[in-house]
C-alpha cells in the first residue's frame, strides 16, 4: 500500500500541531459494580476501565503473604477494530497487559494489602492507535476512584516520528505509516514529573529524537494529568456539595 | 511456579556488592560477558546461531515456508518469531502455552529484527499478492542464566545471517542467501538504585527484574525499546542507559561480526 | 466544604503531622488516596471517599458465618480478608454443649468485634462483648464503608438521632453494614434515612433535614393506615 503523506502544510492529517492531543473526554464512576471505573474518549479510542479490590485472591496459591497482588488484563472488544478481532488474549495483549501492570505496580501501595488482590480490567471498545496509553490513563483514574493508596498518579501517551518530524499522540494512520512508536507512561505526583513507568518504542529513531520525544510526551502528559484531575473532581465534587 | 530459593539467598550478598561499586563476578558496570557464537549447527534449519552469553546459552532456528502474503503488504515476505522457555532451561520454567515472560521475549526480539528491516522482505516475494517466504525465527532457550534477551536478539541475526532460502526444495527456483541488509544489536541493563548493570546474570537478577532493553542499528539508531519490570525509572536515568546502549551495541556488533566471518558451518576454532 | 485530595498531592511539610491517608516521603507529607483534607495545625488526615474495609482492632464488624471448622468460623467481613471466630471467643454460656455448627452455621449473620490482626493480615473476631450477638431477626444492609462515619455522626449523634426518633435498634459495622430492628415500616424509614446520610453527609443543615424527613415519613404511614382503616 502506498504511504500517504502524513504532513501537509505543516498540519496534520486531522488538523492538529505536532504537540497537539486529540480530543479527550474522561467520566469516573461510569460502572456500578466495581469498587472503581472510567470511561475515556481520546480522538477515536473509547476505552472503559474497571478496578475491584484489594479483595481476597483465589485460588490461595495466588496469594502473596507479603503484599497485593496487582493483575491488569487489557483486552480488545472484537468489534474494536476494521476487521473482526477473535476474542480473548492474543501475543500482543499478554504483552501490553504486561508492561502495563509493571507500569503501576511500583505505584500503588501494595505491601499494606498482603494477601490481597487488586484487578484492573480494561477493555477497548473501540481502537484508534495508542490504545495502551488510552488504556493507563483509563485505568489510573479507576484506580483513583477504587480509593486505592498511591504514591501519585500514573498518566501515558505516546509520541511518534511522522515524516521525519517527531509528534503528540499519533493517529491510527502516523501509527501505521509512521517510521516510528513510542508509547511512555510517567508516575507525576503533585503537580510533578516524577519518573517514567512506562517506555516502549518500536521503528527507528536518532538518539536525539527518542529525546526530544520524551520531552514531548512530558508535556503531553502533563495536559492528560489535568484532565484526568479535573474529571475526579467533577464527580466527587458534585457528590460533596 | 516453583521458588528459585537460592536467588532470595543472594539477594543481600549481590546489592551490598553492588553498592559497594562491583559486580559479583568482577566485571565492569557496562561490560558485557563473553559471547561466543556458532551458526550453521543445525542440518535440518535453513539458518541457525548457538550463542553463550557466559553460561546463558540460547539456540535459535531459522525455518522458511512458502505461504500467502498478508493483504496490506502484498509484495513483501513475513517474519514470525517465536520463544519457548522450555523447563530444561531454568528451575523458574514450567512446561505449558507460551507465558507472558516468552511473549515478551518473543516480541522485542522480533521488533529489533523488523524495524531495522534487517531482512529485505520485499526479495522474498515469489508471486505478488499470491506467494511470498515466511521466515520463522524460533528461539529455544537452554540455559538461563540472565539475560536470554541479548543472547536471543544476537542469535537471531546471527541466524538470518546463516539463512539459505530452500528455493530448490520448494519448486521456486535457485536457493539464495537470505537478503540481510541491516546487524540490530540489542542491550539490556538492569537498574539497581543509582547504577546501571549491563548484560545482567541471573544471580545479579536477584535483586529484581528492573531491566531496560535497547536496539539499535548499524547506524546507531535506535529500532526498539522496552522496560520490562516492576519499577520507575529517573528520566535521567533514561538518557544514560540510551546512550551507554547504542555504543554498547556498536561493541558487540563488531565482536559478533568477527565471529560470523571466521566460524561459519558450526567450526570451534579453539578447539 | 473540605478540599478535595487525590494519591501524591502535597498536603504538609512536617512529617510529624502525618496521620491516616499520608505517607512521608522526602521530609514531605502526600496524600497516599482520594479523599477530603483534614488539616489543623498539629495534624494532617485524608478522610477516605471511596474504598474497601480495612479492618482495625477494637472495630464493630457485621459478617456472615462461610464455613464451619472444628474450633471456630470462618467469617466474611466484606473486607478482602477474612476473618476467623475461634471457639474460645464466643461467650461460653451461650455454647450449652451445642456442636459447632449448631451454634452457628454456614450463612449465619453475626455483630462481632476485631480482637486482633497480625502482620500477616490474619484477623481474629471475638463475640465477647456486649454488642456482639448472631443475627436472626431485623434488616442488614449495605453502605459504602467509607461512609460510616458520617452515618454515625459526631458522637453517635445520627445514630441516636434515629433510634431516638424511630424507637428502634440499629448497630453500625465499621465494615458499611448495618443492622437495624424493630418495628418493620420504621425500620424502612431507617434504611432510606441512612441512604440519604451516605449520599448527602458534611452538608449544613443535614441533621434537620433528617428529623424533617423522618417527621414527613412517619406522618405519611400514619397517613395511609388511617386510610386504609377507613
Amino acid at each position: 500500500m502506498e504511504k500517504p503523506k502524513l504532513i501537509v502544510d505543516g498540519k496534520r492529517l486531522d488538523g492538529r500541531g505536532f504537540e497537539e492531543l486529540r480530543p479527550i473526554k474522561i467520566e469516573v464512576g461510569v460502572l456500578k459494580r466495581a469498587d472503581g471505573s472510567c470511561y475515556l474518549e481520546m480522538g477515536k479510542n473509547k476505552i472503559i476501565a474497571a478496578v475491584y479490590g484489594p479483595r481476597e485472591v483465589h485460588p490461595r496459591h495466588l496469594q502473596d503473604p507479603s503484599k497485593a497482588v496487582i493483575r491488569y488484563r487489557y483486552n480488545m472488544a472484537p468489534f474494536s477494530v476494521e476487521e473482526r478481532k477473535k476474542p480473548g488474549p492474543d501475543r500482543r495483549s499478554v504483552e501490553i497487559s504486561k508492561v502495563s501492570r509493571e507500569a503501576l505496580e511500583p505505584v500503588i501501595m501494595k505491601e499494606l494489602f498482603p494477601r490481597s488482590g487488586i484487578d484492573v480490567f480494561v477493555e477497548v471498545l473501540q481502537a484508534d492507535a495508542g490504545t495502551r496509553t488510552a488504556c493507563l490513563n483509563a485505568a489510573s483514574v479507576a484506580l483513583i476512584d477504587a480509593g486505592v493508596m498511591m504514591k501519585g498518579i500514573v498518566t501515558a501517551v505516546a509520541v511518534a516520528k511522522v515524516d521525519g518530524q517527531i509528534v503528540l499522540d499519533p493517529m491510527k494512520e502516523e501509527d501505521f505509516y509512521g517510521e516510528a512508536d513510542m508509547p511512555v507512561a510517567f508516575l507525576i505526583r503533585n503537580d510533578q514529573i516524577e519518573s517514567i513507568a512506562l517506555l516502549q518504542m518500536d521503528g527507528r529513531m536518532t538518539v536525539e529524537e527518542v529525546k526530544k520525544g520524551i520531552e514531548l510526551a512530558k508535556k503531553g502528559a502533563m495536559e492528560i494529568y489535568r484532565m484526568q484531575r479535573e474529571a475526579v473532581m467533577k464527580k466527587y465534587v458534585k457528590e460533596e456539595e | 511456579m516453583p521458588e528459585d530459593i537460592l536467588m532470595d539467598i543472594k539477594r543481600d550478598y549481590v546489592l551490598s556488592r553492588i553498592r559497594a561499586g562491583e559486580r559479583i563476578d568482577g566485571r565492569n558496570f557496562d561490560e558485557f560477558r563473553k559471547v561466543e557464537v556458532k551458526t550453521g549447527i543445525i542440518e535440518k534449519a535453513e539458518g541457525s546461531a548457538l550463542v553463550k552469553l557466559g553460561n546463558t546459552q540460547v539456540v535459535v532456528g531459522v525455518k522458511m515456508q512458502v505461504g500467502e502474503p498478508f493483504p496490506d503488504t502484498p509484495n513483501m515476505g513475513i517474519i514470525i518469531t517465536n520463544a519457548e522457555l522450555v523447563p530444561l532451561a531454568s528451575p523458574t520454567f514450567e512446561p505449558g502455552p507460551p507465558d507472558e515472560n516468552s511473549i515478551e521475549l518473543a516480541r522485542v526480539v522480533d521488533r529489533g529484527i523488523r524495524e531495522s528491516e534487517a531482512v529485505d522482505l520485499e526479495k522474498l516475494c515469489i508471486e505478488e499478492g499470491e506467494k511470498v517466504w515466511i521466515v520463522f525465527i524460533d528461539i529455544h532457550a537452554l540455559d538461563d542464566d540472565g539475560n536470554l534477551m541479548d543472547a536471543s536478539s544476537i542469535a537471531a541475526i546471527s541466524a538470518l545471517m546463516n539463512t539459505t532460502v530452500p528455493a530448490e526444495r520448494f519448486g521456486v527456483g535457485e536457493d539464495f542467501k537470505l537478503p540481510i541488509r541491516d546487524f540490530p544489536i540489542s542491550v539490556t541493563s538492569l537498574v539497581v538504585d543509582d547504577r546501571i548493570l549491563v548484560d545482567p546474570c541471573r544471580d545479579e537478577m536477584s535483586v529484581g527484574k528492573n531491566l531496560m532493553t535497547i536496539t539499535s542499528d548499524e547506524e546507531g539508531n535506535v529500532v526498539a525499546m522496552q522496560k520490562s519490570g516492576s519499577y520507575l525509572m529517573a528520566e535521567e536515568k533514561f538518557y544514560e542507559l540510551l546512550d551507554l546502549s547504542v555504543a554498547k551495541a556498536k561493541e558487540i556488533r563488531e565482536n559478533v561480526r568477527e565471529q560470523l566471518k571466521g566460524g561459519e558451518n558450526g567450526e570451534d576454532e579453539e578447539s | 466544604m473540605r478540599k478535595i485530595v487525590m494519591p501524591g498531592d502535597l498536603i504538609a511539610k512536617n512529617p510529624k503531622v502525618a496521620g491516616h491517608g499520608t505517607y512521608v516521603e522526602g521530609g514531605k507529607v502526600y496524600a497516599k488516596y482520594l479523599g477530603l483534607l483534614d488539616k489543623t495545625d498539629t495534624s494532617v488526615r485524608v478522610i477516605p471517599l471511596k474504598g474497601r474495609y480495612i479492618p482495625f482492632p477494637g472495630d464493630v464488624v457485621i459478617g456472615i458465618v462461610r464455613e464451619v471448622t472444628a474450633n471456630g468460623w470462618v467469617v466474611d467481613i466484606y473486607s478482602p480478608y477474612r476473618a476467623f471466630l475461634p471457639i474460645s471467643e464466643y461467650p461460653e454460656n451461650a455454647i450449652k454443649n451445642r456442636k459447632v455448627n449448631e451454634i452457628l452455621d454456614i450463612g449465619d449473620a453475626i455483630i462481632a468485634k476485631v480482637l486482633n490482626i497480625d502482620p500477616k493480615m490474619k484477623v481474629t473476631l471475638t463475640m465477647k462483648d456486649r454488642v456482639c450477638k448472631p443475627v436472626r431477626v431485623g434488616r442488614v444492609i449495605a453502605i459504602n464503608p467509607a461512609r460510616v462515619p458520617r452515618v454515625i455522626g459526631k458522637k453517635g449523634s445520627m445514630i441516636k438521632l434515629l433510634k431516638s426518633e424511630l424507637g428502634i435498634q440499629i448497630v453500625v459495622g465499621q465494615n458499611g453494614l448495618i443492622w437495624i430492628n424493630g418495628d418493620r415500616k420504621k425500620v424502612s424509614i431507617a434504611e432510606e434515612a441512612i441512604y440519604i446520610i451516605e449520599e448527602e453527609a458534611h452538608t449544613e443543615g443535614l441533621t434537620d433535614r433528617i428529623t424533617e424527613f423522618i417527621k414527613n415519613k412517619k406522618g405519611e404511614d400514619k397517613n395511609g393506615e388511617a386510610k386504609a382503616d377507613s
